[in-house]
């Protein structure tokens, strides 16, 4: 059975009700995903996740609160986010990384929920390319899996990948180790901490402390194409994306042999 | 401070020590390494021995993220990791979390001591800690923090004797992050039949993107136009603010950073000599000025300094 969720991005349960989108939202999707996925300047408050994972949960719905790459300004956010969400724990709840600090601060404090690991830990242990999806090694994945997790979250790239999942055994590992989660339709090329909207200019004495940033991506994203390139990139935020408009994954009856069972549309990227 | 420079010739260990390297460090072809630029001219072997000759400890980068083996070769891959420590390599840059693993999984020390790569990139004190815990006994830090970020993560390293490490400011190109960025090469988007295949995060002056906004803010048009020129200057000639530059150096310098790296193995002999050459000067110069003056003083010079300093052919900062 494949779980349906939806990436909110920046958006609240207050701000889809006002733009009409929540009630179609609640009936379509199981899960929802909020936080911030690439940057810790769009974290959201520790009140803020807080009100948004109660609502959903409230609704009867799942939650995964995704966290993005962090420095010491973030983890101590982060802090604070663990702390109002411990109140909510329950299996509906899941927490999703991008960061091992997030997994130390996890384990530190005994969250006591699900962890995933997200889009930007993936090359931890799998080989991901148009054609392809391979488990690199199996030691790679049983880093993950003998630290309890045993979910991993990746863009969809291609109906068509080969994947090594019928050589498991010869490779050391076992498919119901672990289950996929596929973003969709936006893959994430890559990120910068020197986001080139956001970042102010650093002058030759300045050493900073952070990206201290107006929030640049919530004015707009940027369509960049090069004369070049067969495919037009995106610019949103600090991330680099590249949009797939049509269907990227493969009928539903084949994910679950490809060990995915958790679809995520990404109405943003 | 002590400098650390790669290399790629067994020729260039003895022009590279002469020329201020403290510490080496190479890839070879059967080990997986980030980047370009694998041993020639001789055996691992061999330059470990003409390093130690030098005085020098030898470091390996088996820093790829790709480990791909099968269980019989990731067991051979350790075994060939403790071959290369007997060999005289003396510690391993690594960035994979399956090393670690690998050798907790056969029950093996690790094979020597090991230096988590900033393909790796580690952003905090907690994920310093969490590879703390695994065995490291230094952290590159990667390019993409500044020093008053790092300030935790230095006192993490501090109190579990761990060293740290950064690049130097002027040598390193890529503004994503560093080992994660899928612009360098076509491997998920494609080239026009005929066209070049240049790597398209590096600053690229003349044949640029067009770029325009889309989904633009109620009310925020203008807003909207000012930033897409600003990418659209960052894109091709200006490239994004460098959070590493002579001040963020400086900072490095005066925490007490322990190595300086200068890590472009695909450099020829010359320009390697050359840029180990700008390092020493640049470190003899911080270290001068803070010998003579007060530190916000030496670091002011520093940066006036570094700032007009045209390199090494044009003489000392």
């Amino acid at each position: 059975m494949i779980e349906r969720g939806l990436k909110l991005g920046g958006l609240t349960p207050a701000e889809m009700r006002t733009d009409g989108s929540l009630s179609e939202a609640l009936k379509k999707f199981e899960r929802f995903y909020v936080g911030a996925e690439f940057c810790e300047n769009l974290l959201p408050s520790a009140e803020a996740l807080k009100r948004a994972a109660g609502f959903f949960l409230e609704k009867g719905k799942k939650v995964s609160v995704v966290t993005p790459p962090l420095t010491e300004r973030g983890i101590k956010e982060l802090g604070r986010v663990f702390k109002a969400l411990r109140p909510l724990s329950c299996p509906e709840l899941e927490l999703t990384v991008n960061d091992f600090g997030a997994l130390e601060l996890a384990r530190e404090r005994g969250l006591g929920v699900k962890l995933s690991a997200g889009r930007l830990m993936y090359e931890n242990l799998f080989q991901i390319r148009a054609s392809v999806f391979q488990v690199v090694n199996s030691c790679a994945l049983h880093f993950f899996t003998g630290r309890g997790i045993n979910r991993f979250e990746v863009s969809a790239v291609g109906a068509r990948q080969l994947t090594n999942f019928a050589k498991a055994a010869a490779l050391g590992f076992s498919l119901s180790e672990f289950s996929l989660t596929l973003y969709y339709p936006y893959l994430n090329l890559s990120s910068t901490r020197t986001c080139l909207l956001g970042t102010p200019e650093i002058g030759p004495h300045d050493s900073v402390r952070g990206i201290d940033c107006r929030r640049e991506c919530r004015i707009a994203s940027f369509e960049v194409v090069y004369p070049d390139v067969k495919e037009k990139l995106l610019v949103s935020g600090n991330t680099v994306f590249m949009h797939f408009p049509g269907k990227l994954y493969p009928a539903e009856k084949s994910l679950a042999a490809r060990r995915v069972d958790r679809l995520v549309y990404c109405p943003l990227p | 401070m002590k400098i650390v420079s790669c290399f790629s010739r067994i020729s260039e260990i003895e022009p590279l020590s002469a020329a201020g390297a403290d510490e080496l460090y190479c890839a070879v072809a059967d080990f997986p390494s980030h980047g370009f630029g694998v041993l020639k001219g001789g055996s691992l072997r061999t330059a470990a021995a003409r390093a130690h000759a030098m005085g020098k400890k030898l470091s390996l980068a088996v820093n790829s993220m790709r480990l791909t083996y099968s269980a019989r070769h990731l067991k051979e891959f350790a075994r060939r990791m403790e071959d290369a420590a007997a060999d005289g390599v003396h510690s391993f840059i690594v960035a994979s979390p399956s090393f670690f693993e690998l050798f907790s999984a056969l029950g093996r020390p690790l094979p020597g001591p090991v230096h988590l790569s900033s393909v790796q990139p580690c952003l905090n004190s907690l994920a310093a800690r969490y590879f703390i815990r695994l065995g490291i006994s230094r952290l590159i830090l990667p390019s993409q923090l500044a020093p008053l970020e790092a300030v935790e993560i230095f006192r993490e390293c501090r109190a579990a004797r761990v060293e740290t490490e950064v690049f130097d400011y002027r040598f390193f190109g890529c503004v994503y992050v560093n080992g994660r960025c899928n612009l360098h090469d076509p491997v998920f988007h494609t080239f026009r039949e005929g066209a070049g295949q240049p790597a398209l995060c590096r600053c690229a002056p003349g044949k640029g993107p067009a770029v325009k906004p889309v989904e633009i803010s109620p009310g925020a048009a203008s807003e909207a136009l000012r930033l897409t020129r600003r990418l659209y200057a960052r894109m091709t000639c200006s490239g994004p603010p460098r959070l590493n530059n002579a001040a963020a150096f400086f900072d490095f310098f005066a925490m007490g950073t322990n190595y300086l790296k200068y890590g472009t193995r695909a450099d020829t002999p010359e320009v390697k000599v050359g840029k180990v050459r700008e390092l020493r000067a640049m470190l003899d110069l911080a270290e001068g000025l803070s010998r003579d003056l007060p530190r916000s003083g030496a670091r002011a010079a520093f940066i006036d300094r570094m700032t007009k300093w045209q390199g090494i052919e044009g003489g000392r900062p």
